[in-house]
């Protein structure tokens, strides 16, 4: 790596510090916008819980404190990577967050990776068509595809792959109380990931393809394609070498940029599929006013974002030699 | 009479005669797989009496006693036996000898005086409820537990169920614990060691639990099952087809969505049953604030009770899952429901004459007045009771606003901020009317932050006063005449319209037997639960 980007990457890791704390302070203030506290919501849901047995709670969680007190607190302890505990599930956040997140990044991953390549063959391939029915094939069907609500695409996919051809498992992540070999596991995990991979990989194939087109018919139009053509190269040199480097950037910026939003997007397949990750563990944060475990996991997230748009801004260099980084 | 039938006729003549079915009929080993959301956040109900956490915890850890039939009879269980003295003041229980924790530690009176002491009466939900007018737990040996009260109360058997008073070990606690009173937090809390049939063996957050046999319980023979699991499936629809597909074995308290409740258990397959929930005694009704006009007006809450079709309510919104209300009480409660009284009047004429009467008369557009309504964020049920509310009160000239929230919200609109005209509203009986029915409507629990509370402002020295008493007579003819007359008080002022006793639905795989042994069959141990 050169000294510049060196300097780049350090620079820019120093600039996260502030931006990160000052996500913390603003996911603070919203969290608490919202009405009610988890010693209501715990209380609610024992039943018959006494005015007492409340204000106990709201104590024992530090509720009952001014709200700058709790403010200072909690910043004292996120800066210190101090996440705290769980309110209502009494265990450290930290450790809360390391059991979903492996789940969540392996679904992503696995969907993202799919939808990158799905959706860059597709784009390119009918980039080359233009007009033919190959072309309006993968137009069309990619639309229907994004128009296609995700949860509902799971459960169809789960009709029938699960129940009409019984050739996969509705839901989880593996099979319980089964005892296996490591490469059993492996496989196992891999059998349950391939339809909430699929459902969730599907809906960014079909944003990736229609990006991908329309920035290939761009980069078709620019001369040095032309003089490609003119140098006599054949058309799948042309797309693969010339014209697909230059027309990844804007994939690559949407990509990581939906990062965050896969995060997040996540809780609607997880929830039909069973999968036990973050997307459900920060719906129920929510849902539950558990104050700690909700801004543990968007501090994490917001950690995860912004790492990852500096690795979009290094891929950009490596896509572009023109783009260097001071 | 070919063997075959023979057999079956002898098989219906025993469960006719209230006989257990023979033993060789029931197997050994294997697995029974349950879903539930959301997942339980503890594996004690000291951290959180929420259904999930109740669900689990009640196969790992056991009470003094055991429960049979819908009126929930006391058994023995880990007490062996007990005695009360006449005057309703002291209990006296002698625990079973021989019963170990699941580290093989002995189990004692120490524990029991420790655990309602500590644990359960500071932090169990219902902990004062039951053990408020305890004055001393006395252990004169390892076997012998005495409990001593200040003034009777009649529920007190009732209290010894493994999610109500769950009994811990006190060496399960450290001492920094227990001397800081961290037990909500405790390691034990998520690492549980009872004396239950089942204990924990594997425990994977957001996918599933794991139990399996406890070799050293104290019941010969028992648990029939080698493994209890639980696999958390968040999405309604998933767990239908996971039950329906065999993966999964039950769904346990309307852990479905009520349609497809409905439509599995036409199923050959499968079974949806009802039984099994009275010991809890759910019921559900519009909570209405009684503070302003009109709502202040009982004869307005009874021309509402009367718009609402309760009947088309229970089929049509949810699926057959659950009876019209009578009043307070369950119908299901065989020990303190009064057999006189029939489902609330549907009279669509009645409310109009009583409205006009009242003085609200229509409008031009039909309208008498607009109130807004806010529902139980609990699910699409909820919200298509609002709609169906909204439309049977637009029949009798109240314009209904739906409003919605969640439920941290809901909580503080309902019961701090008290600034609603009426929500949908769901809460349980228990084993008694003093625990579950009392709270809504005696006047001294109009307390603003307290949830599930008496939110309407509705105070009745009268009732109160049946209250009190209720809450001090022995069970028996003459407190139930205290539960008739406060039953006929409530229905006739309505501070909420009643509207219908949900029925918990369990829905299982026929390979499972044995679900159904009392009113809170769900909390039960399964220790008897076999599959095929």
């Amino acid at each position: 790596m050169r000294g510049g980007t060196v300097r780049f990457v350090l620079r820019r890791l120093a600039q996260l510090v502030p931006v990160v704390l000052a996500i913390a302070a603003l996911n603070f203030v919203l969290a608490k916008l919202a009405p009610g506290d988890a010693a209501d919501i715990l209380a609610g849901q024992m039943g018959h819980a006494t005015l007492e047995f409340t204000e106990q709670l709201r104590r024992e969680f530090g509720l009952d404190l001014p709200i700058l007190e709790q403010f200072l607190a909690y910043m004292g302890r996120t800066a210190r990577l101090d996440l705290g505990i769980s309110l209502i599930q009494q265990q450290p956040v930290v450790e809360l967050i390391a059991d979903r997140l492996p789940a969540t990044l392996l679904l992503m991953v696995t969907a993202l990776v799919l939808a990158i390549a799905t959706g860059v063959a597709l784009g390119v391939a009918a980039a080359r068509r233009q007009g033919t029915w190959v072309d309006n094939l993968i137009s069309v069907s990619a639309l229907l595809v994004y128009a296609t609500p995700a949860f509902w695409l799971g459960l169809m996919l789960i009709v029938f792959f699960s129940i009409r051809l019984d050739l996969l498992p509705s839901g989880g992540m593996m099979q319980i109380g089964v005892a296996q070999t490591a490469i059993g596991k492996v496989l196992d995990v891999a059998r349950h990931l391939i339809l909430p991979a699929a459902t969730l990989g599907l809906f960014y194939a079909a944003v990736y393809a229609r990006l991908m087109r329309a920035s290939m018919l761009e980069v078709y139009g620019l001369d040095f394609i032309t003089t490609a053509r003119a140098k006599g190269l054949s058309e799948g040199t042309i797309a693969w070498t010339h014209a697909l480097r230059n027309a990844l950037l804007p994939v690559v910026t949407l990509a990581g940029m939906q990062v965050g939003h896969l995060l997040g997007g996540s809780v609607l397949i997880e929830t039909v599929f069973g999968w036990p990750g973050l997307g459900r563990l920060v719906f129920d944060a929510l849902v539950q006013r558990d104050l700690n475990l909700l801004l543990g996991i968007l501090f994490v997230s917001s950690v995860v974002v912004v790492l990852v748009n500096l690795a979009v801004d290094l891929v950009y260099g490596l896509l572009d030699p023109r783009i260097t980084h001071k | 009479m070919t063997p075959r039938n023979l057999s079956r006729a002898l098989a219906v003549a025993a469960i006719a005669v209230g006989v257990a079915v023979p033993a060789a009929a029931q197997k050994k080993g294997g697995t029974l797989t349950y879903t539930f959301h959301p997942e339980p956040t503890a594996m004690s109900t000291i951290s959180t009496t929420a259904v999930p956490v109740s669900l689990v915890a009640s196969k790992i850890y056991e009470s003094l006693l055991e429960y049979e039939g819908p009126g929930l009879k006391p058994l023995p269980g880990l007490a062996e036996s007990w005695t009360v003295s006449k005057d309703n003041l002291v209990y006296t229980f002698k625990l079973r000898k021989g019963v170990t924790w699941h580290d093989g530690k002995p189990f004692t009176s120490a524990d029991v005086k420790f655990s309602i002491e500590k644990v359960v009466t500071p932090f169990h939900s219902r902990g004062k409820t039951y053990f408020g007018e305890v004055s001393a737990i006395d252990t004169p040996d390892p076997l012998t537990v005495v409990f001593r009260l200040k003034s009777p109360v009649p529920y007190f058997l009732r209290a010894f169920q493994s999610s109500e008073s769950p009994i811990m070990p006190m060496h399960g606690f450290t001492a920094d614990e227990i001397k800081e009173g961290k037990f909500r937090s405790a390691k034990i809390m998520q690492a549980p060691v009872g004396t239950g049939p089942f204990k924990l063996k594997e425990w994977k957050k957001g996918s599933h639990v794991i139990l399996e046999r406890h070799p050293g319980y104290w019941k010969p023979g028992k648990p029939y099952l080698d493994q209890v699991v639980l696999r958390v499936i968040p999405d309604g629809a998933a767990r239908a087809i996971a039950i329906e597909k065999g993966e999964v074995d039950l769904g346990p308290m309307s852990a479905l969505p009520p349609a497809e409740a409905q439509r599995l258990g036409k199923l050959p397959s499968i079974t949806a049953s009802q039984e099994g929930s009275e010991g809890l005694g759910p019921i559900m009704w519009l909570e209405v604030n009684n503070r302003s006009k009109p709502l202040a007006d009982v004869a307005v809450r009874q021309a509402i009770s009367l718009a609402i079709d309760r009947k088309r309510l229970v089929d049509v919104i949810w699926y057959g899952q659950g009876k019209p209300a009578s009043g307070p009480i369950v119908s299901g409660n065989p020990n303190h429901f009064d057999k006189k009284l029939k489902p609330l009047e549907y009279n669509v004429d009645k409310a109009n004459k009583l409205l006009d009467a009242a003085g609200y008369k229509r409008g031009k557009d039909g309208v008498r007045f607009k109130l807004t309504q806010n529902f139980l964020p609990y699910g699409e049920e909820w919200v298509r009771q609002a709609e169906f509310i909204k439309q049977e009160l637009r029949k009798v000239g109240i314009q209904v606003e739906t409003q919605s929230l969640d439920m941290g919200g809901w909580l503080k609109r309902i019961y701090t901020d008290w600034n609603y005209d009426f929500t949908s509203n769901f809460t349980h009986n228990y084993p008694d009317p003093t625990i579950g029915v009392q709270r809504a409507f005696i006047s001294t629990n109009i307390k603003r932050g307290a949830t599930f509370s008496n939110s309407m402002d509705y105070a009745n020295e009268k009732l109160d006063a049946l209250f009190v008493k209720a809450a001090q007579t022995a069970d028996g003819p003459a407190r139930n005449k205290t539960w008739e007359e406060i039953q006929a008080i409530l229905r006739n002022d309505l501070p909420v319209i009643f509207l219908m006793e949900i029925s918990y639905t369990h829905v299982w795989n026929k390979r499972v037997h044995g679900l159904i042994t009392n009113g809170v069959s769900m909390y039960s141990n399964w220790d008897s639960v076999w599959v095929d």
